[in-house]
């Protein structure tokens, strides 16, 4: 783009975007391992987090104003050992808002890195378009599971993963371009 | 030079997201362990799941000035082998702005509190939550009920000379008055909840 190529940039260059692209690496590998011990990291566990508490019971339907009440017998096993974070609307509020700045900084600044890359127009757009895309389905399936559906946890999951694919693309190719790609003759 | 203080701005801009960002959940203990461990003696578990009706969140609004919004409440209720009520338990939470904060209280089968524990927290709070657990302050509202005052007693006053101790203190407090105020409308069979159904 503009005539600049990441092979052609400076040393000093070289080495923020590949110090940059480094430390986002390791942030997003704390990040995922913050995911797997607070939520999981299975649709199932998504869903057990994110969506609407459904009853245990056979308490009925709600809508009429009335006091409702319904017991039975549980095994202590039926009870969850898992330490699992309280996922409710407010915190998902901002979860939602403090994560759609952060990652959509994050691939804001690594699309920039990668549009200098020599790639083809037509796969370089798709490849920078990966980390949004996927920032907007993860956060937009937390909302989806909570209040449409609860199997969307999927999305969750499907997010999270295009994220992460299109971080681990534009970091390989952009160390590629930066560190090993010869410039070609004219 | 001028380029350098733009480019400090423009990090310090771009991390100020970072500023505002929650910090990790810390639990302290799973669901299941506070059941068995607030609830002792007990053999057989049940689960008692509780919708509230307009009338009964509008006394808890008018006694305390929260609203009850979830559509139904889960209490925990241990037996014995002789199927007699050994205590009840339930979880509430609420979000801070550092947070979530989270609660198990168990009452007895007089509806009186028999203990309470801060089951999760992030990472932010854990430290100034801490020196309160540290001196078991939530023993001090075992035996309170619905109509009891939840205050963090003197003998924390050194604790609570932290504001951000005192402010999440009180915040367990209200979630225990809460959780009490739940039980008595919720799971009590007489008194006063029982002339508003």
């Amino acid at each position: 783009m503009l005539g600049i190529r990441l092979s052609r940039l400076p040393v000093s260059a070289k080495i923020f975007c590949t110090l940059y692209l480094l430390g986002i690496g390791c942030g997003a590998i704390a990040a995922m391992a913050q995911a797997a011990t607070a939520v999981g990291l299975t649709p199932a566990d998504v869903q057990a987090s994110f969506a609407r508490e459904m009853p245990m019971t056979s308490l009925g339907p709600s809508g009429h104003g009335q006091h409702q009440s319904a017991e039975k017998e549980i095994s202590i096993g039926d009870i969850s050992s898992a330490a699992k974070v309280w996922i409710r609307t407010p915190l998902l509020i901002q979860t939602s808002h403090t994560h759609l700045f952060g990652q959509t900084l994050i691939a804001g600044l690594l699309g920039l890195i990668f549009l200098f890359s020599s790639l083809g127009e037509r796969l370089k757009s798709v490849i920078l378009a990966l980390p949004f895309v996927g920032t907007l389905i993860d956060i937009g399936g937390m909302w989806l599971t909570r209040f449409v559906w609860s199997p969307l946890s999927c999305l969750v999951i499907a997010g999270g993963s295009l994220f992460a694919l299109g971080y681990t693309l534009i970091t390989l190719i952009a160390l590629y371009e930066l560190w090993l790609q010869k410039e070609r003759s004219a | 030079m001028r380029h350098i203080v733009v480019a400090l701005a423009l990090a310090l801009a771009l991390a100020s997201p970072a500023l505002a960002h929650l910090t990790p959940p810390v639990v302290l203990v799973n669901d299941r362990d506070a059941v068995v461990s607030l609830l002792p003696g007990a053999r057989r578990f049940f689960v008692r799941e509780v919708r509230l009706s307009e009338k009964e969140k509008a006394a808890i609004r008018q006694a305390s000035g929260w609203t009850p919004e979830e559509d139904f409440y889960r209490f925990y209720v241990g037996r014995d082998d002789q199927e007699r009520m050994v205590g009840s338990l339930v979880f509430i939470g609420e979000a801070t702005i550092h947070g979530s904060v989270r609660v198990a209280t168990a009452f007895g089968p007089d509806g009186k509190v028999r203990g309470a524990s801060v089951v999760e927290l992030t990472e932010e709070t854990y430290p100034w939550v801490k020196p309160l657990i540290d001196g078991q302050f939530t023993q001090d509202w075992v035996g309170h009920d619905s109509q009891s005052r939840f205050a963090l007693s003197d003998r924390l006053a050194r604790a609570r000379s932290n504001s951000m101790t005192q402010f999440y203190g009180e915040v367990v407090a209200n979630l225990v008055r809460r959780a009490a105020l739940l039980y008595e409308y919720g799971i009590r069979p007489s008194g006063a909840a029982m002339l508003l159904r």
